[in-house]
């Protein structure tokens, strides 16, 4: 029977989660003997396949339109869905963006900045739109949530391994945290 | 005592009948957890995390609240009562912004301890994210109402232990907010920074500025220390990492019983003088860097050569009872200088004295004499102003303005004790808080109560209880003399004092900041309060240990030291 095939996708993110994952270090390759890893952000190929995959790891909060097409894709063409860090479980950092008027949010980054000079608000049709920040369970059904900020290098390798041999992941103790 | 027999999980037990469900738990060793309650605050039930199951009852009870009945069946951890538990918290985590990846709180926190306890791992009700106010409007702490959970202990703390009834609550359901007074910003609120609430918070909605982001408490050393800045002696915490002073809580066992103010928990690490560093001697007019030795030679070939008479040395009442003693065998003893007090002293024999704290909260009648208890004796003055609440008796008697005078059921002039006095029942429960230096007239008549009542007195500064004891003598100013030593620790030293010890041919500072180093001809640094070790006399007359949270700075020795030194040169 072929291996189950595993895709991970970040969002609005800093890459942390998955600079954690890298720090499974040398675990990777047991981990790549129960799955297959179609695609990554990190890797040449980029999406899973239309055929699907088993199990997708999302990262990453929905904080524009962009991040709630790929969620709506990852969802889509993966059997079960892992929520990976706080910005994908809880909405994470970015949520303190929602206290504010988006156009004030916007006019504060690309104007008034200290930094910036001819700043304008770019306006682009190719541009996602950035919308009010949301975990991801808010825009599609989330089987599975690590929390973490990121969350350890330990968590996330029990987690996987867990998941794609089919089990509930161990997210309790030393591997539950919400920093 | 009458007992109820009941069960906890199955196991029977025999406890005091009128307690509760969770302090006979706690009895049987069954862990229930808790986020409202708090071992020195009244129970609430507001959190409704401790809930218990009651003998198939349909509604699950707050064990905080619930008093323990005859034969009652109690389940701690059935399934009902750990999925409330469950949903109780997810409801918690469904309300305001719980954010832990930048909370300062993180590790310390109890909201989150009991979510990672009760293996929560995502919210399941979608928060609606209205963003609530951060109130930074007072000076050492902040308080952000996003990490909020309304436990209430904030109120608790500041009506019940320290009666100073700021913080409420304004509107209903989702919108409840904590706030001051009538909705006014902390600052402008009748808040005085006592910081009890702060001690208390289980989130991170109450922040203290300064050691914010500096460690976890597992991260940082707590010294049992005793505050030196005024004679009630309040039991402290110097919470410290990496040698740095983080911040002060109040020791809960203290006679304090945890509470400080202002100025002890906050003042005392906002210092902004400049600190002395090294021993100087003043050459050609300039105050120039000196070894130990060189300075220690110094001041006592100028002692030496002065008549005995015309050379003094002061020690202030904030110097620890080492410091004190070591002053007198240096001065006094070896060298036959008179050793006199900074501060103004009361004369004549020993003051009645033998109150504790612990008697305030009995007093059927208090008597305050002629101290201004919320302006330089403030735990003292929460504590007497809590027994409004029981309708005990609080006698203010004083001539000046005096900050407790609102909460005084009766006021009279200090012509008027005796009248005062008169006005005890028989059977009452007295105590009687007094100014150390009245005259000696009222004192006799305070005498004469020690029969009837406990009595406490209150002194200047923090350990003139000690000085007293020595014998120490106090002028009327510091008088003019040949060779003139002051040892004044941090003590900030008033334009009449500089004044008239600069009359002085010779004169030695020995304290820790250099704003009265211009008076000096030499000048010997000392340690800051959180770096020394001894004891200092508190309010109950016991001797407070005073522990050092940091090491002195390189250069800089204990006073105790010193006064040695320079007594083998005398």
């Amino acid at each position: 029977m072929e291996k189950p095939k595993l895709a991970t996708d970040w969002l609005a993110d800093c890459a942390g989660c998955h600079m954690s994952l890298l720090d499974i270090d040398e675990r990777i390759v047991a981990l790549l003997e129960k799955a297959t890893l179609t695609s990554s952000p990190i890797t040449d190929l980029k999406h899973p396949p239309e055929t699907g995959v088993e199990l997708g790891v999302l990262s990453g909060a929905c904080g524009n339109t962009s991040n709630v097409a790929v969620a709506r894709m990852m969802r889509k063409r993966c059997g079960k869905l892992l929520a990976l860090g706080d910005c994908a479980v809880f909405g994470g950092i970015l949520s303190l963006r929602n206290g504010f008027d988006m156009k004030e949010a916007l006019s504060r980054a690309y104007i008034e900045s200290e930094s910036t000079v001819d700043g304008f608000i770019p306006d682009s049709e190719e541009l996602a739109k950035p919308i009010r920040n949301r975990p991801l369970d808010q825009v599609v059904e989330v089987d599975a949530y690590l929390p973490g900020c990121p969350p350890s290098a330990d968590a996330i390798f029990e987690t996987l391994v867990a998941l794609v041999e089919g089990r509930e992941p161990p997210v309790e103790g030393e591997l539950l945290k919400y920093d | 005592m009458s007992t109820v027999n009941i069960t906890i999980n199955g196991k029977p037990l025999t406890v005091p009948a009128g307690i509760t469900v969770l302090e006979a738990a706690k009895l049987a060793g069954v862990e229930i957890p808790t986020l409202c309650h708090h071992p020195a605050l009244e129970h609430v039930g507001a959190c409704r995390l401790c809930v218990v199951e009651v003998d198939n009852q349909p509604a699950l009870q707050p064990s905080c609240s619930y008093p323990v009945f005859e034969d009652m069946h109690v389940q701690t951890e059935s399934e009902r009562v750990m999925d409330m538990r469950r949903f109780v918290l997810e409801l918690l985590f469904s309300e305001r912004n719980h954010y832990c990846m930048f909370c300062e709180m993180s590790g310390d926190c109890e909201l989150q301890t009991q979510a990672y306890n009760h293996g929560l791992v995502n919210w399941p009700y979608p928060a609606p994210h209205p963003r609530y106010p951060v109130d930074a409007s007072r000076q050492y702490f902040l308080m952000d109402h996003n990490r909020c959970i309304l436990c209430r202990r904030c109120i608790r703390a500041c009506g019940d232990i320290v009666a100073n009834h700021t913080i409420g609550v304004h509107s209903r359901g989702s919108r409840t907010m904590i706030t001051a007074d009538m909705d006014a910003p902390f600052g402008d609120s009748t808040c005085v920074e006592c910081g009890t609430c702060l001690q208390v918070c289980p989130t991170g909605a109450l922040v203290d500025r300064k050691s914010a982001y500096m460690g976890r408490r597992k991260d940082v050393t707590f010294a049992s220390s005793t505050c030196s800045f005024c004679s009630v002696g309040c039991r402290t915490l110097v919470a410290t990492r990496n040698e740095r002073p983080l911040r002060v809580e109040g020791d809960w066992d203290g006679h304090n019983t945890g509470v400080l103010c202002i100025v002890g928990r906050f003042h005392s690490l906002d210092e902004k003088r400049n600190r002395l560093a090294t021993p100087m001697i003043r050459k050609s007019g300039t105050l120039s860097p000196a070894t130990w030795d060189e300075a220690l030679d110094y001041i006592a070939k100028a002692v030496k050569a002065s008549p005995k008479e015309k050379a003094k040395a002061w020690v202030t009442g904030k110097a620890l009872n080492e410091t004190l003693d070591a002053a007198i065998s240096a001065f006094k003893d070896k060298a036959g200088v008179e050793v006199r007090s900074l501060e103004p002293l009361p004369q004549g024999g020993p003051l009645p004295n033998g109150g504790k704290m612990a008697d305030i909260d009995q007093a059927d009648r208090i008597f305050i004499i002629d101290v201004d208890l919320l302006a330089d004796h403030r735990v003292m003055g929460y504590r007497i102003r809590r027994c409004r609440e029981r309708e005990a008796a609080i006698i203010l008697c004083c001539d000046s303005d005096n900050s407790m005078v609102q909460y005084a059921t009766a006021r009279y002039p200090l012509a008027k004790l005796d009248d005062a006095l008169k006005e005890c029942r028989p059977d009452e429960k007295v105590f009687v808080v007094y100014r150390a230096d009245l005259p000696a007239a009222i004192r006799e008549k305070l005498e004469a109560l020690k029969d009837k009542a406990t009595l406490m007195p209150l002194y200047n500064a923090a350990n003139l209880a000690r000085s007293m004891s020595l014998g120490l003598k106090h002028g009327a100013e510091v008088q003019e003399c040949q060779v003139a030593y002051v040892l004044a620790r941090d003590l900030a030293l008033s334009q009449e004092q500089r004044t008239s010890i600069r009359k002085s041919a010779f004169v030695v500072l020995h304290g820790c900041y250099d704003d009265a180093a211009d008076i000096a001809d030499v000048v010997l640094p000392a340690p800051v309060w959180f770096e020394e070790e001894g004891a200092l006399i508190n309010a109950e007359g016991i001797e407070s240990p005073v522990r050092a949270a940091a090491p002195m700075p390189e250069g800089i020795r204990a006073e105790t030291s010193v006064l040695q030194d320079l007594a083998a040169r005398l």
